[in-house]
């Protein structure tokens, strides 16, 4: 991480609003890339929710290095709850996901999606945009590795089905 | 190729982040009945127009221009004079002085603008004063909001 972006970390630390919104100019296009595939047509309310709860918890953040790390488990934590709670997701035809190169993921991304459910779709950003393994995922959502191991097999068998129909 | 969706996150929104961040800052906002190029150019003309629409600041002075950086000095009715340091592009503007922040956002919404306005004051001790300064600036930006639309309708 370059010193500039420590300086204004450590200044928006301390309450400087103009750091805060340099901060922000930083943090905005990744949040929204993280949002757009977990909340769909929610994602713009939960950008803006998930970086509230990350500028309001910004003096908790111990290590400038670990900025982005940390605010990608903020954001993918609000921005399934943002999902969860306009409950739009079709859970009853839960498709699976889709491995890496499955051909059905370059079609059409927004129909895979919209047949997941929130956190399917989470872990789906994790790994394929973020490359996280699903150890790590798992983490990230505060649910145990079997339960990711569970829902990825699931969401990929129901993803088959959706698709095969 | 595969195009994942990416959330859109306006000017305002991204206000509202900054103004939730800051205790005791306000945003208030409203449509404006003019297009987008109509009212930035009166908001974003700091030197003539941001005192005129802002009660408090008496002049304000550019001294510095770097892209998108400025630092200007303002004199307030009260005899106060500060330096800002200042952050101004098409449909954002930060504003920061050692007490005072100020922010702007505006966004094209068809014919019309939705714009806000942030005001609040940052120093140490902020927070224990944070419900004061949020019911000022409650009271305060409104009327801030309304000089606007009148300027920018007598520039039109």
């Amino acid at each position: 991480m370059n010193e500039d972006l420590v300086r204004v970390i450590r200044a928006a630390q301390r309450g400087d609003g103009l750091a805060m919104a340099e901060l922000l100019d930083v943090l905005t296009p990744v949040v929204a890339r993280w949002c757009g595939p977990i909340a769909l047509q929610d994602a713009a309310d939960a950008a803006q929710e998930a970086l509230i709860a990350i500028f309001r918890g910004i003096g908790f953040l111990v290590e400038p290095a670990a900025l982005f790390g940390w605010a990608r488990t903020i954001t993918v934590r609000e921005a399934v709850r943002v999902a969860r709670r306009t409950a739009r997701e079709r859970p009853a035809e839960l498709p699976e996901l889709p491995s890496r190169d499955d051909p059905m993921l370059a079609v059409d991304i927004g129909d895979v999606l919209a047949r997941l459910t929130p956190e399917h779709r989470a872990v789906l950003m994790l790994r394929d945009l973020e490359g996280l393994d699903e150890r790590a995922a798992a983490e990230l959502l505060g649910v145990p590795a079997g339960t990711v191991k569970s829902r990825l097999s699931r969401a990929r068998d129901n993803f088959r089905k959706g698709w095969q129909a | 190729m595969m195009t994942w969706p990416v959330a859109e996150v306006d000017a305002i929104r991204r206000l509202r982040v900054l103004a939730a961040a800051v205790p005791g800052a306000v945003v208030a906002e409203a449509t404006y009945d003019a297009p987008f190029a109509q009212v930035w150019a009166v908001a974003a003309d700091l030197e003539h127009e941001l005192p005129v629409y802002l009660p408090d600041v008496r002049t304000l002075r550019i001294t510095r221009r770097e892209g998108d950086r400025l630092e200007a000095y303002a004199r307030g009715y009260a005899g106060m004079r500060a330096r800002f340091d200042i952050v101004l592009r098409p449909g954002w503007c930060v504003m920061r002085s050692r007490f005072l922040l100020g922010g702007m956002a505006a966004v094209p919404d068809g014919e019309r603008t939705r714009f806000a306005f942030l005001s609040g004051v940052h120093f140490p001790g902020q927070r224990a004063l944070a419900p004061g300064l949020t019911r000022l600036g409650r009271i305060a930006s409104p009327h801030v909001l309304n000089r606007l639309a009148e300027q920018v309708r007598l520039r039109s």
